[in-house]
């Protein structure tokens, strides 16, 4: 349903910005107009919550720029001060040195946050961004493989890599990669269907028949979903 | 000269599709009347099907939906004329394989067909031009090639650029379903009757004026 600050009350703008925190949706321009809204009219009932959206519309903020600049520059300074020398703060200006295409500046940060804290996965990922939004996809591809060797349970980080080797039509490597998803989570019925759209993709008449057994463990798992039912 | 004219409602479906998905690779169906065409005719794109935003090179879904394509358009006497594409990243204007993948088949199974790029560079100036480049196929042997013919002719020449700045400010992008909402939610049709009155309306304003 349409969320606007125009037509909602106050707990639905809050439960809406909270399960897009959750998901990891994108529609920046609506967290922008909602967060905006909340965090000036609603900062007291937000309580706590309210650092968790300030974060939430800087990022989106980012997507809106240059016209939301001055929103992004206010988030950071108010997150600095609340929580200095923060990781998830300073992965906020990594962020904004990669809209201004500032890219060895945003790679020395995040070399800096790694090197400081090997175990925080973000940087590693933004890095592999940073090569892709150069257009770098060799760099990006090893350097997500490299950090897929530490942190192999990152299911988020295998579809991405999935991703890129489906549109460099590596479609025998993007398999491998959504097995390693489909081994940590067996019931999820949207890993089996894209399991088997690569098989149909890769063709060959073995590949066809496993990918008809893939889409009917995931119509098995959710019948509503419309494309293994296709 | 432009060989290649694109509709208002066409235009709209196809800059909503864009907008609504800045993050992502985009692509969509190009359909035209379903009448005889000479050599040296304008190719006249009268309407689009968006299709993906999500997994564009996997094949499956895009023989259902071309399918599905094929018998909404032949019963509006309308036929496939061509494909548009989006590239994922900002400064990616080049065809790529994939387009050229798809591009290549339609244009195998149509009589006329071409392959429009957004420019996403040129996205910034949508209030006095098309940031779209049209190409058409040259066959060599068994290949094809796809040669620029430069921009699209819009349906009302200058005065129809204002429907993209008009797509932005009333925020009538976030309206637009494409195959892939179509699959995600079934009870949303991807004909998107709304935006075509909406575009309807526009047109008919600028008409009067």
């Amino acid at each position: 349903a349409e969320v606007s600050t125009q037509s909602t009350g106050w707990p639905e703008i809050r439960n809406t910005l909270r399960a897009w925190r959750k998901e990891n949706i994108r529609c920046s321009d609506k967290t922008v107009e909602l967060g905006e809204y909340a965090l000036q009219h609603y900062s007291a009932s937000l309580g706590n919550e309210k650092w968790a959206v300030y974060e939430q519309v800087c990022i989106a903020a980012l997507d809106m720029c240059p016209a939301k600049m001055k929103l992004v520059n206010k988030c950071i300074q108010v997150l600095s001060e609340q929580f200095p020398s923060s990781l998830r703060v300073s992965m906020l200006e990594g962020l904004k040195f990669e809209y201004l295409k500032k890219w060895d500046a945003a790679l020395e940060m995040y070399d800096g946050m790694i090197e400081y804290e090997p175990t925080f996965p973000a940087p590693y990922k933004r890095k592999v961004a940073i090569f892709k939004a150069q257009n770098k996809i060799v760099d990006a591809v090893n350097e997500l493989n490299k950090y897929l060797g530490t942190f192999s349970c990152d299911h988020e980080s295998w579809l991405e890599l999935a991703d890129i080797y489906t549109t460099q039509q590596n479609y025998t490597k993007a398999l491998f990669c959504v097995e390693e998803v489909l081994l940590q989570y067996p019931h999820n019925h949207l890993y089996h269907q894209r399991y088997a759209d690569i098989l149909f993709t890769l063709g060959g008449k073995e590949n066809l028949e496993m990918s008809c057994k893939y889409y009917s463990k995931a119509a098995e798992l959710n019948p509503g979903n419309v494309r293994a039912l296709f | 000269m432009s060989e290649v004219q694109i509709s208002l409602c066409a235009y709209a479906k196809l800059l909503s599709h864009v907008v609504q998905y800045p993050y992502a690779a985009v692509n969509g169906i190009l359909l035209t009347k379903d009448e005889k065409q000479g050599e040296d005719e304008l190719l006249n794109i009268v309407d689009c099907v968006p299709l993906f935003h999500y997994n564009i090179p996997l094949a499956p879904m895009l023989t259902v939906a071309l399918t599905q394509i094929e018998e909404y358009a032949s019963n509006r006497d309308m036929k496939i004329c061509g494909y548009y594409h989006a590239n994922e990243y900002h400064s990616d204007n080049d065809v790529g394989p994939i387009a050229t993948r798809i591009a290549d088949k339609i244009a195998e199974n149509c009589d006329s067909s071409c392959l429009i790029m957004v420019e996403n560079e040129e996205l910034n100036h949508i209030a006095t031009s098309l940031p779209l480049t049209a190409f058409l196929p040259v066959w060599t042997n068994d290949r094809i090639d796809w040669k620029s013919c430069g921009k699209p002719a819009l349906q009302f020449g200058q005065k129809g650029y204002g429907i993209g700045p008009e797509i932005i400010k009333k925020q009538i992008y976030r309206s637009l379903i494409d195959m892939d909402s179509h699959y995600d939610d079934i009870s949303l049709h991807w004909d998107n009757a709304a935006l075509n009155e909406v575009v309807k309306l526009y047109a008919e304003g600028l008409m009067g004026s």
